[in-house]
C-alpha cells in the first residue's frame, strides 16, 4: 500500500480494522441518537456506527479544540507551580464529511504560521481523519459552492477517503498518517477496479445535481471588499438577529475563542480557553467600557467580512465557508442571517441607495 | 521559537516576581517585574512599543505595554490603571509576589528609522507609559535624534503618571516638555485643555518631524486630525491602537479590526496603515 493508492474492500473490512485499532486509539464514529439524528462519539465497538446520516449538527471540531479546554493548571501557595494537562489521547475521528476536513485543513493552517498553537496540535498531530464522500446533500447543503465538497480531491486533507459503492468502500489513501494506520490495522486490499473508479465518479456528478441550496459567492466577495453596502442593510440585520452565537459556534471555519481562570480551591484553578463569539456584544467590550462593536449590526458586518472579503481570501488562500449549512439550521432568525441568505441579501439589496437626479421642468 | 515563551507552549507563561511596586496616581500604580528563571531573564529582549500578556493566577491574564527602556535588561516596568478583574487583582498584589508573563508580543515602534529626524511625542493619560519606552532610549542616544518635543494631557493634575520624572523632563534643555490637564485644581499653575491645545505652543516642520501618540482613542482621532491639519504626512504620524485581547498572538480573534489583528500587526500602526483599515478604529 502506497499514499495515494485507491483501493476496494468490503464494508465489513473497514468496520473490522477499526475495532482492531480500538485497543490503541480512541475511536470517534457516527452513531445513532435517540432521536434518530447522527452524533458523532466515541464508540466501544463498529456495531454502534450507523451509515443513515449525512451529517452531525454540532461540529467536528470540537473533537480537535473542544468547546473548554485546559491550557495549564497553577497552585499559588507560596511558590506558584504550572502543571500542563494530560497529553490528548490518539483519536481516528471516523466518517467525517468532506466540509468538515476542509474546515479542520484551514484551523490546520490559521493555528501554524509565526505563532504555533501547540495546544491545538497536541490533539491534531494524534488525530487521523477517515472520510466519508456525501452520495447525498441535505437540502441545507451548499459545499458545491464553496469548492469544499461533496468528495475531496488529493490534498485536500483527509488521511482515508472512503466512498461507499453499495457493497464495498473505496479507499483512498490520502497521507502518511492515514497510510501507517490501515498498516497497523492489518488491513488489506485489492486495487479498486476501473469500473469502481468510474462509479465514484459518476457518484459524485450525481450528488452535484442534488443541491437545494445555493450561495452566490461571487457578488458578496466583491461588495464586502470593496464595502460597497449600505450602512442601513447591517442595522436590518441587526434587529433581526439574537445575537445567539450559534451561527458562529457551529461553523467549521469559525476560530474564536476566550481565554478564562477557573478556580477550583483557594489557591489552585486552571486556565481554559472556550469557544467565543464575534456576535457577542461582550466580545470586544474593554475593561473602561469602551466598545467597538456595540451595535449588533456591526458584528454581523464583522462576520461576513472575515467570511467573504478578499483581505482575508487572499490570507488563507479561500473564503470563510464550506458550505455545510449548519448557520441555516442554527439560526434563530430563520431563514435572514444565515450565509446563503445574506449572500442573496447582499446581492438584492446591499448596493448603496442611488440617487438620481429628477428631472423639473 | 516566536511565542514559546522559553517553555515551549504558546499560552505558558514564565514566572515573574514583582521586585518594586510604585503609585503613580490614585488609581494606577508601576510594577517593576524581573523573570524568575535565570537563563530566560538573561535572554530576554524587547522593543519599545512591545507589550506582554500579564497574568494574575485566578484572575486571568491582561496585555500591557512596556513602560521602561529596553536598555534595562534586568528587569522591566508596567504601568497599569485599576480598571478591570486583572487590574483591580494584580493592584492587590505585594512586592515579592509571583505573576505570570509571556512575551514580548507585538511589533514596535520605529528607532533607527527616525534617527535624524525632529520628534514628537503626544501622550494623554495612561498612555505616556509606553510612549516612556522610546523615550528614554532616544533620550539616551540623545545626538542620535533632532528636537524632541514632548506633549502630556491628562484629566487632572492627580491623574498625571510618572510625577518625578516629569520634573525632570521639565528642567531638561536638550528637549521640549509641555504638558496640560483638562481640569485645574488650585495648586495647578499650567496649561488647561485637551493635548492638542499644547499644538499652538509649537512650530513643528512636518517634513522632517515624526509624531508618535498614544492614548484613549478619541484623543487619538483628534490628534492625528491636528496633525494631518499642520501637514504630516500618514507615514509620519505613529499611533497605538487598542482593543480587548486576549492570547496576544493572533488567534483568539478579539482584536481584530479589518483583517488586521491589534496584536500581531499592531499594536503600533501608521496612519497610512490605519487609513487603509476596513473598520473603524
Amino acid at each position: 500500500m502506497n499514499v495515494g493508492d485507491k483501493l476496494s474492500a468490503p464494508k465489513d473490512q473497514i468496520l473490522k480494522a477499526l475495532d482492531r485499532l480500538r485497543k490503541n486509539w480512541k475511536i470517534v464514529g457516527p452513531t445513532e441518537g435517540p432521536d434518530g439524528e447522527v452524533i458523532f462519539r466515541e464508540i466501544e465497538s463498529s456495531d454502534e456506527i450507523t451509515f443513515n446520516y449525512v451529517n452531525e449538527l454540532d461540529p467536528i471540531k470540537r473533537f480537535l479544540a473542544p468547546p473548554t479546554e485546559e491550557l495549564f493548571r497553577f497552585r499559588t501557595n507560596g511558590e506558584v507551580k504550572l502543571e500542563l494537562p494530560e497529553p490528548p489521547p490518539r483519536q481516528i475521528l471516523f466518517g467525517i464529511r468532506s466540509c468538515d476536513v476542509k474546515g479542520i485543513q484551514h484551523w490546520d493552517k490559521f493555528y501554524s504560521g509565526k505563532f504555533v498553537d501547540d495546544a491545538y496540535f497536541a490533539r491534531r498531530n494524534n488525530t487521523v481523519l477517515i472520510s466519508l464522500a456525501c452520495n447525498e446533500p441535505l437540502e441545507t447543503c451548499f459545499c458545491i459552492c464553496t469548492d469544499t465538497g461533496p468528495f475531496l480531491e488529493e490534498g485536500d486533507g483527509y488521511d482515508v477517503q472512503l466512498t461507499d459503492l453499495g457493497e464495498r468502500f473505496l479507499v483512498e489513501i490520502g497521507s502518511e498518517r492515514g497510510l501507517q494506520v490501515l498498516e497497523e490495522a492489518g488491513f488489506k486490499a485489492e486495487a479498486a477496479s476501473a469500473e469502481e473508479l468510474a462509479k465514484r465518479d459518476e457518484l459524485m456528478r450525481q450528488c452535484d445535481t442534488k443541491f437545494e441550496t445555493t450561495a452566490f459567492m461571487a457578488k458578496g466577495i466583491v461588495q464586502m471588499t470593496n464595502g460597497r453596502v449600505r450602512d442601513s442593510l447591517w442595522e436590518e440585520m441587526g434587529h433581526e438577529c439574537f445575537s445567539c452565537g450559534a451561527c458562529t459556534h457551529l461553523c467549521p471555519m469559525c476560530t474564536c475563542f476566550d481565554v478564562q481562570d477557573v478556580m477550583e480551591a483557594e489557591d489552585c484553578g486552571r486556565r481554559e480557553r472556550c469557544w467565543d463569539s464575534c456576535q457577542y456584544a461582550g466580545y470586544t467590550r474593554e475593561a473602561s467600557g469602551h466598545n467597538p462593536r456595540a451595535a449588533t449590526g456591526s458584528r454581523i458586518q464583522r462576520r461576513f467580512y472575515h467570511k467573504l472579503s478578499f483581505a482575508y481570501i487572499k490570507q488563507d488562500g479561500h473564503h470563510g465557508c464550506v458550505g455545510c449549512g449548519r448557520c441555516i439550521i442554527a439560526c434563530e432568525a430563520i431563514g435572514l442571517l444565515d450565509l446563503p441568505a445574506v449572500l442573496k441579501r447582499l446581492r438584492r439589496e446591499g448596493q448603496p441607495v442611488e440617487v438620481t437626479q429628477v428631472p423639473t421642468e | 521559537m516566536s511565542g514559546s515563551n522559553g517553555n515551549g507552549h504558546l499560552y505558558v507563561p514564565q514566572l515573574a516576581a514583582i521586585v518594586k511596586i510604585t503609585d503613580e496616581t490614585y488609581d494606577t500604580k508601576t510594577f517593576t517585574l524581573r523573570f524568575v528563571d535565570d537563563d530566560y531573564r538573561k535572554n530576554f529582549t524587547f522593543k519599545s512599543g512591545q507589550f506582554v500578556e500579564l497574568s494574575v493566577f485566578g484572575a486571568g491574564e491582561a496585555p500591557f505595554g512596556f513602560a521602561s527602556s529596553p536598555n534595562r535588561r534586568e528587569d522591566f516596568d508596567v504601568t497599569i490603571r485599576a480598571v478591570g478583574r486583572v487590574t483591580n487583582a494584580l493592584h492587590a498584589k505585594r512586592e515579592g509576589d509571583l505573576v505570570g508573563v509571556r512575551g514580548p508580543l507585538g511589533n514596535h515602534f520605529p528607532f533607527e528609522e527616525v534617527m535624524g529626524y525632529d520628534i514628537l511625542f503626544v501622550g494623554g493619560g495612561i498612555g505616556l507609559p509606553p510612549l516612556r519606552s522610546l523615550i528614554e532610549p532616544m533620550l539616551e542616544a540623545r545626538e542620535k535624534f533632532g528636537r524632541i518635543i514632548i506633549l502630556y494631557g491628562a484629566r487632572t493634575p492627580a491623574d498625571r503618571v510618572y510625577k518625578s520624572w516629569l520634573v525632570e523632563l521639565e528642567k531638561r534643555d536638550d528637549i521640549e516638555f509641555m504638558q496640560t490637564v483638562d481640569v485645574g485644581d488650585d495648586s495647578w499653575t499650567g496649561n488647561v485643555g485637551v493635548v492638542t491645545t499644547l499644538f499652538k505652543k509649537i512650530s513643528v516642520d512636518p517634513s522632517k518631524t515624526v509624531a508618535f501618540t498614544c492614548g484613549p482613542p478619541i484623543m487619538i482621532k483628534f490628534v492625528i486630525q491636528d496633525l494631518l491639519q499642520m501637514g504630516f504626512d500618514g507615514d509620519h504620524i505613529i499611533s497605538t491602537l487598542e482593543r480587548y485581547m486576549k492570547c496576544g498572538v493572533g488567534k483568539c480573534g478579539h482584536c481584530a479590526i479589518g483583517h488586521k489583528y491589534v496584536c500581531t500587526d499592531g499594536p503600533v500602526f501608521s496612519f497610512t496603515q490605519m487609513r487603509a483599515l476596513r473598520e473603524q478604529w
